[in-house]
């Protein structure tokens, strides 16, 4: 399909990139900067000494990194995060493809999942004290049980929706269960299953603050429990909600990078056409 | 190389740099483990919240350390009753801060835990917003009551004084809300009173927007509302260390209520140390006025928690099951005057 353009003469290379960086980064950096100063004017209108204002939540964010917290707590939530992250895709993946793969397994396995899927990791919690006391071991089951069905789900949904043409072609080659495996199953549902990863990481960053609100004494959820257990510092509970917020998007941009391999690139060209 | 070994390689290095981080930045891992010989193997580890209710617990801890450089046991800070109580359950703590009529009603509930010692009395207010029409207990009646937990002293003193002016809980909303988050529903005034430990209602006291309505010792003097409970297996296994605890949690009371130079030591340290609270809230909780909240006098009486018990009854919150034999150990501090303060004195 022809692409689209406004004018009949179409842009030279140098032009497209140069309105490209105008619309990827002046205005992102137009509307946020009239989202804090509808925010700074919000608060001093209404009078509000308690809600933050944006540049009191930035002297929230010098005051941790003065005091050298800023970094222990990004450390530690990224810590928990990749942790439980990495257990779901180790026990996600595997588990989706055999799903994905094998009727008898979907059918004995289906129901408990789609039961497990929707509790949230709050209602978790008690499970992970009384299994995993007060240790790491305990947000980061939190955060593995958010990311894991997400990523077996879509795993799953990934193999069974690998074309008939490539198995019937492969059939055809005469490939064995575990070639057959390797080497058309996996690749053809390798971008759905990295775009359940990326949902999956998602999550898994999206329950930090719950996850953290189990006695761990370090992390962003931590900084905003104990921000509210500290009298009327919602500048700390607000800047760990933007650290959250700015982190996860930096991560999920990282993330986004695996889908520029040619190996995975493909089914995004297709699928978009 | 291909997309597998790229990103295999990547996660690698990601999960290594980040766990050693983690390591070096948030825990002694890396630090030199230096294991005396009167602390040999695991700690005993203690769990409270960040009150004024639960000093004791910190004060004790660094006392403790500052004297012999150990602290004879690890003090667990939490951020919430739950969490707090289900790692007591789970005997991940030996000892924990608890509210007294949860712990009366986990042990009906066969939970097999002994209140050994008081966290302290009073420390409670009621607050209302300074523009409110409350200005008596009998005014709260068709109002909205922010309380912290259904098994919280706080719940038991509102049914107590209602019940002594003829009113009943039907005449009031009562909401369960974290205390952190009391003040702020005070300002909004998205309720028309609030009632917890200290010091989240002189956080609005401080700010001027909060009145108090009354302090417990004025309604229920001597209450109590949060006990040191320990649980069975350990008092019978490790006596010598709960017999320590409580004689350090003992001492430490009196040392705090020895002088107001004390009171203000121990908000600055535990302030900075142990509950991130602005020192100036702790100092204001602790001295204004200075019997806002007690620790002494922290034994175990039998009539204090018989009425606990009655109240509790007529809450519908106890079932009257378990008895004080049960859920009570008063023997480790028999007499209140035979123990010392510390002779300990913060280095400015």
């Amino acid at each position: 399909m022809k692409p689209i353009v406004p004018d009949d003469v179409e842009p030279s290379s140098s032009e497209s990139s140069a309105r490209f960086s105008y619309s990827a980064i002046e205005l992102p950096s137009l509307v946020a900067t009239a989202f804090l100063l509808v925010w700074d004017i919000a608060v001093r209108f209404s009078g509000s000494d308690l809600f933050p204002k944006p540049i009191e939540v930035l002297w929230g964010l010098v005051e941790l990194a003065r005091k050298g917290l800023l970094v222990k707590y990004v450390v530690a939530s990224l810590f928990r995060v990749t942790w439980g992250f990495t257990l779901a895709v180790v026990v996600g993946i595997p588990f989706g493809l055999l799903l994905g793969s094998n009727r008898l397994a979907q059918t004995a396995f289906n129901p408990l999942i789609q039961g497990f899927r929707p509790i949230s990791p709050i209602a978790w919690i008690p499970v992970a004290i009384l299994w995993f006391g007060v240790s790491d071991a305990a947000p980061v089951f939190l955060i593995f049980l958010a990311s894991v069905f997400p990523i077996t789900v879509s795993t799953a949904a990934a193999v069974k929706s690998v074309q008939s043409v490539y198995l019937r072609a492969a059939d055809n080659f005469g490939l064995t269960r575990m070639q057959l495996f390797r080497r058309v199953i996996f690749p053809a549902s390798l971008p759905q299953i990295i775009t359940g990863l990326r949902i999956g990481l998602g999550i898994a960053w999206l329950v930090v603050v719950a996850a953290e609100m189990i006695a761990v004494n370090s992390g962003l959820g931590y900084l905003i429990i104990d921000a509210r257990n500290a009298g009327k510092r919602y500048d700390l509970v607000v800047a760990g909600m933007v650290l959250i917020g700015v982190i996860g998007w930096v991560l999920d941009v990282l993330m986004r990078q695996i889908e520029r391999f040619p190996s995975v690139k493909w089914a995004y060209g297709t699928t978009h056409d | 190389m291909s997309l597998q070994r790229k990103v295999l390689l990547a996660a690698i290095g990601w999960l290594s740099t980040v766990t050693l981080l983690h390591l070096w930045l948030n825990t002694s891992a890396f630090e030199k483990q230096t294991v005396t010989s009167a602390n040999p193997g695991e700690r005993f580890r203690v769990g409270f919240l960040p009150v004024t209710c639960h000093l004791t617990c910190p004060v004790t801890h660094f006392i403790n350390k500052s004297m012999s450089g150990d602290g004879t046991f690890e003090p667990m800070r939490f951020n919430g009753w739950p969490e707090l109580k289900e790692a007591f359950l789970s005997h991940h703590l030996q000892a924990s801060f608890i509210l007294a009529p949860m712990a009366m009603a986990l042990r009906e509930q066969g939970v097999p835990i002994k209140i050994v010692y008081l966290g302290h009395r009073d420390g409670t207010t009621m607050m209302v917003h300074k523009d409110s029409d409350i200005h008596r207990i009998e005014d709260l009646r068709g109002k909205k009551i922010a309380v912290p937990n259904r098994f919280s002293n706080q719940r038991l003193i509102i049914f107590r004084a209602f019940k002594e002016r003829g009113l009943s809980m039907n005449d009031v909303t009562l909401l369960e809300m974290p205390p952190p988050d009391m003040p702020a529903t005070l300002k909004v005034r998205a309720v028309d009173a609030i009632i917890s430990g200290e010091p989240f209602m002189a956080q609005s006291e401080m700010d001027g927007y909060g009145r108090v309505l009354f302090l417990t010792k004025d309604v229920w003097p001597e209450f109590i509302s949060c006990v040191l409970a320990v649980h069975d297996d350990v008092i019978r296994d490790h006596r010598a260390e709960v017999q320590r605890l409580v004689n350090g949690i003992a001492r430490s009371g009196k040392w705090l209520d020895k002088t107001m130079e004390h009171r203000m030591q121990a908000a600055t340290f535990a302030g900075k140390n142990n509950y991130n609270q602005d020192p100036k809230l702790l100092e204001f909780v602790l001295s204004k006025p200075p019997d806002r909240v007690k620790y002494t006098n922290l034994s175990v009486r039998r009539k204090d928690f018989e009425e606990i018990e009655v109240v509790g009854r007529d809450a519908g919150i106890l079932q009257g099951t378990a008895r004080f034999e049960d859920y009570a150990d008063p023997s480790f501090v028999t007499d209140d005057n035979g123990l010392q303060p510390y002779l300990w004195e913060a280095t400015p």
